[in-house]
């Protein structure tokens, strides 16, 4: 490079650049003596070992819409969210006042990159209803999920129905949720027409069939039976 | 010199042979040194007469007997070797003494000597030899020396062997061939004819007479025979390849070989076979020996002549049987059947001799033949065996004919396995291989299988209230359960039981101990119980035992899911409907099944093969029943008719008997007749 810019300078005038092939090919026909060394194949490029630092690429982030309505209990439990994300998870978290979003971002304590994915659920779990403790069982397990489908889905249902149905699924001050919630180890919210269901695959499966059990009419002492069995078999499993 | 050297040696040799043969009890048991005594002087011996021998002899070339090493089979065979080739000069020796008539008893010192020799060249007994030499020695005519001499060697033998056995039978040998010979010489016999009888068939040729003592010896030979067939016959000359067979024809021969020795064949004429044509029958006639001899054998001649004339010695193995077998026209017949219908024929002399003569081959083929086609004729004719006779009961066969018939039958079953070595030793070989694998096929014990105690408190409590845990601790606490089931195990069970015990005796103690014991609370414990009676339970009274560790009723039986059982009276107008539909419902149900069983058994069974079910077959008797034209006939046992045939013909005359008496009086009021119903009868 030194020689180019001195001649540049040098000369003053139009330096033709002398192009790689033509270097490589002097260098060949120079290099009689580098014949003997072996065929003319490429270096193999050798990379010193790089430090995580570098490895991690720009840092990502998740954005969780907060309704109306959510609005409060979050400010109220905000402690109790960002508390398990940023020091368990080493994310980084905030709530957009302006977009309503709950944004999680990734930062370098971060180790696991997978956290994040954890946490936007946590969060997501957080907004569709549920107890942040209750929430929190998905950062803690990794086996469990979260299942959300429609009454309308399971049976098409117009006016009272749809109203007795959704009365059928909670019960009288709620106990046939909470007893279906008992037996099975989940969590149930019911939103208007919408049922989440947050538990392990198989608990989410029974609880799934007791609900619609519930929808399409049985009465729920039927299903109380029904799922005292499936339970009761489940759990001699274990 | 030499004689008397020889003399010296041979007395040595007697001696020798004395001594060992002193204690024939010796015999019973092997004598090694006795043997080994008796080879040197077979050695002795025979050097010593090899030695004495003269020129012309051409004895075996063994000039020295060799005995070291040799087996007896071989020292058998050098002897053998010796004897045969000596065998040829002694014959004629012999054959010369017999032709000279003037040899007398003084010469046999001579003849002693070397009969002697040869005879005590042999310490092993010979059967063949003794015999040859006996015979040759008896064949002399005029000489009862050589049987004498035979006898003396029989007696030296005697002394030399101590074989009390064979002396027995030397003698009875000697004296069977001096009979032999003597009947054969009687036949021949020049002045004496005792048993010719004139006869019409008698011409020049043939004597029936003669024929028939002839064919009298033949079957005394053949009884003979006959008996001795399985054993050997010790005395039987034995055709070999040697020239150790010499019999009567053979010395005969031999004589008449020097005489026709001077003929050709081709100058014989028939005054050499036959006598001349004008004797008389039955008359004597002075002709030489060898025609006479001639005669005797009148069948043998023609035989014996060609025999003569190719005669080797080498060859007369076979000159025995050969006369024998060529002296008969042989047509592929059985001999025996032969022999028999000969002994039948002249059996009875008396009768049949007179008619039937002389049978020609043919004739007597004939006779058999239609013989054979009777017999097969009478046996086609006649009932056949009970084997041929197709279906046959033990009543009609002898008893147990069946178990010495081979009968052939398939058997469908797997046979029984035979039980042979090797079934045993293969299921030896099994049973080892079990023990060393150690499997054994033990007997499992069966255990009564435990009920299980119903698990009442197995269901789970429904709870309606919303779950004080939140779900994170509840899969906590879960987690924590399960991990913590592993840690539970690993406490020492040891430790569990102290525990228990401890806890038990203090509880006695404390009750023992104090004035006023309060017990400590039940402590709830999983225990198996027992569902006993109540009363059983309670008497042996512990203090925290209570009723409530029963069973509960409902754990028992579960209840009704319609609740209390009510009683008839009980129900209510809803429970009786209830029960009823219930009650159809069911009863709908099982016709449903039924039908369905009904159909798919109709649609499997056959048109007109199926077997027809009981009720099927109720409902068919029915019908035909019913329209009254056919009746059931029931046996019911009251009928004492139709128990036994007597009963029944009894029955049946008193019947006809009434019937014909009420007939018979009018006036009777029997009107009612006892029909003898046809079914009643079961005609």
């Amino acid at each position: 490079m030194e020689t180019l810019a001195e001649k540049d300078r040098d000369a003053g005038s139009f330096t033709t650049v002398k192009s790689k092939k033509s270097q490589k090919r002097k260098r060949e026909a120079g290099g009689a003596d580098m014949e003997t060394e072996g065929p003319g194949a490429p270096k193999r490029p050798q990379f010193p070992a790089i430090s995580s630092d570098k490895l991690r690429g720009p840092d990502e982030m998740r954005k969780v819409s907060v309704p109306a309505h959510r609005y409060t209990p979050l400010k109220e439990n905000w402690l109790k969210i960002f508390t398990p994300i940023v020091e368990n998870l080493q994310l980084q978290v905030r709530f957009n006042l302006k977009t309503r979003n709950v944004e999680i971002k990734t930062c370098k304590e971060t180790q696991d990159i997978g956290s994040l994915t954890k946490a936007s659920d946590f969060v997501k779990a957080f907004v569709l209803g549920f107890q942040v403790e209750d929430a929190l069982a998905l950062i803690r397990l990794d086996e469990l999920f979260l299942e959300s489908f429609d009454v309308t889905d399971v049976k098409p249902l117009k006016g009272d129905h749809l109203s007795r149905a959704i009365g059928r699924i909670a019960g009288k001050g709620g106990k046939t949720k909470f007893t279906i919630e008992n037996v099975t180890k989940t969590r149930i919210v019911l939103a208007e027409t919408k049922v989440h269901i947050l538990g392990s695959f198989q608990n989410i499966k029974m609880a799934r069939t007791a609900i619609c059990n519930l929808i399409l009419g049985s009465p729920p002492s039927k299903v109380y039976g029904n799922i005292r069995v499936v339970a009761s078999r489940t759990a001699e499993r274990f | 010199m030499a004689t008397e050297d020889m003399w010296s040696v041979l007395e040595d040799c007697v001696k020798k042979i004395n001594d060992n043969t002193a204690h024939p009890e010796n015999f019973l048991s092997l004598q090694d040194g006795a043997a080994a005594d008796f080879t040197t002087l077979t050695k002795l011996l025979y050097d010593l007469h090899k030695t004495e021998e003269p020129a012309e002899y051409k004895g075996s070339p063994l000039v020295q007997l060799v005995v070291e090493n040799f087996d007896e089979e071989q020292i058998w065979q050098e002897l053998e070797l010796q004897n045969n080739a000596v065998m040829t000069h002694f014959e004629n020796a012999t054959n010369e003494a017999l032709s000279d008539e003037k040899l007398s008893v003084l010469v046999e010192e001579e003849d002693d000597e070397e009969n002697s020799v040869e005879a005590e060249g042999e310490t092993h007994d010979d059967d063949d030899e003794e015999e040859e030499e006996e015979e040759n020695d008896d064949d002399d005519d005029d000489d009862d020396e050589p049987p004498k001499q035979s006898k003396r060697m029989a007696q030296d033998e005697d002394g030399a062997e101590g074989y009390t056995d064979e002396d027995s039978d030397l003698d009875f040998d000697v004296d069977a061939l001096e009979k032999r010979e003597k009947q054969k010489k009687e036949i021949g016999r020049k002045g004496s004819r005792p048993k010719v009888v004139p006869s019409e068939v008698d011409d020049t040729f043939f004597k029936l007479s003669e024929m028939e003592s002839f064919l009298d010896d033949m079957d005394k030979r053949e009884g003979k025979e006959d008996e001795n067939e399985n054993e050997l016959d010790y005395f039987q000359d034995l055709p070999s390849d040697d020239d150790d067979d010499l019999d009567l024809n053979d010395i005969l021969s031999a004589k008449k070989k020097k005489k026709i020795i001077a003929k050709s064949s081709r100058n014989l004429k028939y005054k050499d076979f036959f006598d001349a044509v004008d004797r008389e029958p039955g008359g004597d006639e002075d002709h030489s020996d060898g025609e006479e001899d001639n005669k005797d054998k009148s069948w043998q001649e023609g035989g014996e002549e060609i025999d003569e004339e190719a005669d080797d010695y080498d060859g007369e193995e076979e000159s025995d049987k050969h006369i024998w077998l060529m002296s008969k026209v042989t047509f592929n017949l059985n001999e025996d059947s032969e022999g028999e219908d000969l002994a039948d024929i002249f059996g009875g002399k008396t009768p049949s001799s007179a008619i039937s003569a002389v049978k020609s081959s043919f004739e007597k083929r004939q006779e058999k033949m239609s013989e054979k086609i009777e017999e097969l004729e009478k046996t086609a004719l006649a009932d056949k065996p009970w084997q041929l006779s197709g279906e046959i009961t033990s009543q009609s066969r002898p008893e147990n004919s069946m178990l010495e018939e081979d009968v052939e039958f398939e058997q469908t079953g797997r046979m029984a396995p035979s039980i042979t070595a090797e079934t045993t030793l293969q299921l030896e070989d099994i049973i080892k291989q079990r023990i060393k694998d150690q499997a054994f096929d033990d007997v499992v014990r069966k255990e009564k299988p435990k009920e299980e105690v119903f698990d009442y408190k197995k269901k789970l409590a429904l709870d309606h209230e919303k779950s004080k845990q939140s779900l994170a601790e509840i899969y906590e606490q879960e987690y924590l359960k399960q991990n913590q089931q592993k840690t539970e195990e690993e406490e020492n069970s040891a430790h569990v039981e102290i525990q228990k015990l401890m806890d038990t005796l203090f509880l006695k103690l404390d009750a023992l101990s104090n004035f006023h014991f309060t017990p400590k609370p039940p402590v709830p414990e999983v225990k198996v119980v027992s569902n006993l009676p109540s009363v059983t339970m309670e008497e042996v009274a512990p203090v925290s035992a209570s009723d409530a560790m029963l069973l509960a009723p409902e754990e028992i039986k579960e209840k009704n899911k319609a609740g209390d059982i009510l009683g008839d009276t009980e129900k209510t107008s809803t429970d009786k409907m209830r029960d009823r539909r219930h009650k159809k419902t069911v009863k709908r149900i099982k016709i449903k099944e039924k039908e369905k069983r009904q159909k798919l058994k109709e649609a499997s069974g056959t048109g007109e093969n199926r077997k027809l079910s009981k009720a099927e077959v109720a409902e068919n008797l029915k019908k035909l029943t019913k329209g009254g034209k056919t009746k059931i006939l029931k046996d019911e046992g009251k009928d004492k008719a139709l128990r036994s045939s007597q009963a029944f013909f009894s029955e049946l005359q008193d019947q006809v008997k009434s019937q014909i008496k009420s007939a018979k009086d009018p006036s009777s009021k029997k009107k009612k007749h006892k029909e003898v119903s046809v079914s009643k009868l079961k005609l």
